[in-house]
């Protein structure tokens, strides 16, 4: 957060100056949503001439940083709005889970479809506060998110970082709710698989309550 | 194996026979943390957790995800230049900062 003083020279020096101040914030808010550097990089110039354009408007109330990212937010939806028909749609749409997912149940015998005792989930033994404290782990959670098929990203970062409801989700993305549960279900399980398979399943992370085998 | 340990062994496959399966159950649960679920099939996922410990960590591993995201979000917004100074890849490049400067300095 910036001082009351900072502000006030933001603004005599002109919008120049709100690069220096507000940019790489704004643009990590962006990165984590798009995944991209450089369409991050576009909303984020976006959102600055947008917000040259309103300056008058800008009451003063809020901070000039919670003003711009408020700007941000609508540009980062614009955003999915505008390229979600573009994203290909998931091949095998029909099936639940993608083929990483699917050799992590029994494929045949009586309990198909049921987890495998070796590959199901293990005890993670943490809480995200404890896990949040190590660099790598945040950016273990940022490359298993940008592993995630263009679409289910889309519906993930709406849904659980911008924290819209599933409605608005839907709007933006043109799509169901049964689509857009399908699609949460199906990155929640990919990004459960990636950070239990490179994060928890790794010797050196593994805490002494794991059961899990490596 | 006691005859107490087989029996407990049989209920459970009973029960398990009669239920969906883990990979059934598995939408349910990503459904679960967008909306209460019916009655019928919230005390499915009871009874399954009882008997199935992988499908209880996995509910409890989707929360964690939907608590660790929700809180990088506002880890990221909170951070301050110095921690970030020397990691390139979370700060906007120098041609890219020049380049939105410049656009600005055309409109206004």
């Amino acid at each position: 957060m910036l001082s009351q003083t900072q502000q006030v020279i933001a603004s005599d020096n002109g919008p120049e100056a709100w690069v220096d101040l507000h940019g790489d914030a704004l643009f990590r808010y962006a990165l984590l949503r798009l995944r991209d550097r450089s369409a991050a990089e576009e909303v984020v110039q976006e959102t600055f001439l947008a917000a040259l354009n309103s300056y008058e408007k800008f009451s003063g109330h809020s901070s000039e940083s919670t003003w711009l990212i408020g700007i941000l937010k609508h540009k980062i939806t614009d955003h999915f709005r505008r390229t979600s028909r573009f994203m290909p749609l998931v091949q095998d749409e029909r099936d639940e889970i993608s083929s990483a997912n699917d050799r992590v149940f029994f494929t045949t015998g009586e309990w198909v479809d049921h987890w495998h005792n070796e590959t199901g989930p293990c005890d993670w033994n943490a809480t995200p506060e404890t896990a949040l404290v190590q660099t790598e782990f945040r950016q273990r959670l940022r490359s298993c998110l940008s592993a995630l098929p263009e679409r289910l990203a889309a519906a993930f970062a709406l849904r659980e970082i911008e924290g819209l409801s599933s409605e608005e989700v839907c709007k933006v993305l043109e799509i169901t709710s049964t689509n857009l549960w399908v699609m949460l279900h199906r990155a929640r399980a990919q990004l459960r698989l990636c950070i239990e398979m490179h994060w928890f399943r790794q010797a050196e992370n593994m805490t002494k309550g794991a059961s899990g085998k490596a | 194996m006691s005859l107490f340990h087989k029996l407990k062994m049989e209920i459970i496959f009973w029960i398990a026979r009669r239920q969906p399966t883990c990979r059934e159950l598995a939408p349910w649960m990503s459904e679960s943390l967008d909306r209460k679920l019916p009655l019928r099939k919230r005390l499915t996922l009871r009874i399954h957790f009882w008997i199935c410990v992988w499908c209880h960590r996995y509910q409890q591993q989707l929360q964690f995800l939907q608590q660790a995201y929700r809180q990088e979000a506002s880890l990221c917004l909170e951070e301050t230049p110095a921690s970030t100074a020397t990691d390139e890849s979370m700060r906007l490049s120098s041609e890219a900062r020049q380049r939105i400067k410049r656009a600005l300095s055309r409109k206004s």
